[in-house]
């Protein structure tokens, strides 16, 4: 999931691959609101995974994000 | 010269002749037409248009910033880098409080609102980009110049359709003389060539239908004119006062020592058919720069080749200036709309600086309703004084009085 996550951030949302790890805060990788929100619409649109940009705002971490996407796509 | 006076430090270019101000230049001068089918307008009414050749913003300003910008103000950021870097200034050095941003645009970002609108008939609203707004916003133009370079005084985005660019210089130069800013970036941005907006200026019947020959399509003055041909782009003026540009050592590249500006009060897309709203607007400026209407070596004509508007503007230069020699470069980029002003007060600037007015391309047989003189080729002549003239759907009209350094 980590790797799709990276695919959509890099080719949807255009961030720079190089600053997407696990670790990277959603503020290392320029992620504000709008950009989250941008995130879960392309999330359910590309991946059919529904996550709520409130629920990917309280992640930390790119990490946390992946944990975030990968129950919601155990509730489809 | 008795006028006020406000020092152009600065230009930044990004046009159908060129990106950068040496390129558009060099296309200015010769003479080609930037016009050509436009691939995106298949089905449209009008399919002739001027790009931005090679326009390539992830390159230009970063992926992510171009992600996240309508296409009128990734041209307007990058012609206000090209123009900071020339003005010898440093944003990370400036102090941001006292630089103000005052651009023009007639329509904010009609390429994002269409295709978000796409979205929501094919789609569903919950498919809208959270983006749209922060995106399409006129008033981005100039928040984004703001964000990008930390310009942090007085920020604003003006609207008078196809004088906006012109309208924002001259509002530019009175927050400077209000000493409510040290240094000004200003000018104007569009990107409106769209299906929809190129559909609408179609059925208004303004725009040029030669599409057997798009090259000769925009021909400002020409007997033969059919209307304009819609370009793109952004332009980008450096102003501050005189005295501060000196002494922190700035080159002076041309002074805006005049400004008019005034409304027809007769039509919303109709010039007066004597001009007199573009007359009072020319008079303003002259006045403003404490100069004779004889002063005037060349005017940058609004010029867009429609019908009325070369006929109108002609009538009011031979009126009030006599036979200064007059050109439109919308000949070769086509008619910027909210960006057109903007951009020819910088062709302006770079006349004086090499004392050249540059060419109307297309002009093969002069109006001879139109009593002026055009220049067909770049005629290297002297002048001090030039006026850069735009008039807007609306009736707005804004001249500005441009002078040598």
């Amino acid at each position: 999931m980590f790797e799709k996550l990276k695919e959509i951030l890099v080719n949807k949302l255009k961030v720079t691959p190089e600053q997407i790890t696990l670790e990277a805060t959603l503020e290392d990788i320029e992620l504000d609101s709008l950009a989250v929100v941008e995130l879960s619409l392309v999330l359910e649109t590309e991946l059919g995974v529904s996550v709520s940009d409130d629920e990917l705002l309280e992640a930390e971490t790119v990490g946390d994000m992946v944990k975030l996407i990968e129950q919601g796509s155990a509730r489809v | 010269m008795a006028g006020p006076d406000i020092a152009v430090t600065g230009l930044g270019l990004v046009t159908p002749a060129g990106i950068g101000t040496a390129a558009s230049w060099a296309g200015v001068l010769a003479g080609r037409s930037a016009a050509a089918l436009d691939p995106a307008l298949d089905g449209n009414p009008v399919r002739i248009s001027c790009r931005v050749p090679d326009w390539d913003p992830d390159a230009l300003l970063g992926a992510r910033r171009a992600h996240r910008l309508d296409r009128f103000s990734q041209f307007t950021l990058v012609a206000a880098r090209e123009a900071i870097t020339d003005a010898g200034l440093d944003p990370a050095s400036w102090d941001g409080a006292r630089v103000g941003v005052v651009l023009g645009c007639a329509d904010g970002g009609p390429g994002t609102v269409e295709e978000q609108h796409r979205v929501l008939v094919e789609h569903s609203a919950h498919r809208v980009s959270p983006l749209l707004l922060p995106m399409q916003l006129p008033n981005m133009l100039a928040g984004q110049t703001a964000i990008e370079f930390g310009a942090r005084g007085p920020n604003l985005v003006v609207a008078t359709a196809c004088a906006s660019g012109t309208t924002a210089v001259g509002v530019a130069r009175d927050l400077l003389l209000l000493d409510r800013c040290d240094v000004v970036l200003t000018g104007g941005g569009e990107a409106m060539i769209t299906p929809l907006v190129m559909a609408g200026f179609a059925r208004m019947g303004t725009l040029s239908r030669r599409a057997d020959d798009p090259a000769a399509a925009s021909r400002p003055f020409d007997a033969d004119r059919d209307g304009f041909v819609a370009g793109e782009g952004a332009g980008v003026l450096v102003l501050e006062r005189s005295a501060d540009a000196r002494a922190r050592g700035a080159r002076v590249r041309a002074r805006v020592a005049g400004y008019g500006a005034s409304a027809d009060a007769h039509h919303v897309t109709s010039p007066h058919p004597d001009g007199l709203g573009l007359e009072a607007a020319m008079r303003a400026a002259l006045a403003d720069a404490g100069c004779a209407p004889s002063d005037v070596g060349h005017v940058n004509a609004h010029g867009t080749a429609t019908r009325l508007n070369d006929l109108a503007e002609a009538r009011v230069v031979r009126r009030v200036l006599g036979d200064p020699l007059v050109t439109s470069t919308k000949g070769v980029t086509g008619h910027l709309l909210g960006a057109a002003g903007a951009v020819e007060a910088a062709f302006t600037v770079l006349g004086l600086e090499e004392q050249l007015v540059p060419p109307t391309a297309n002009l093969e047989v002069p109006d001879p309703a139109c009593e002026i003189k055009v220049a067909a080729t770049a005629t290297a002549t002297r002048f001090d004084l030039a006026l850069s003239s735009s008039m807007g759907f609306g009736g707005q009209n804004a001249v500005l009085a441009l002078t040598t350094a």
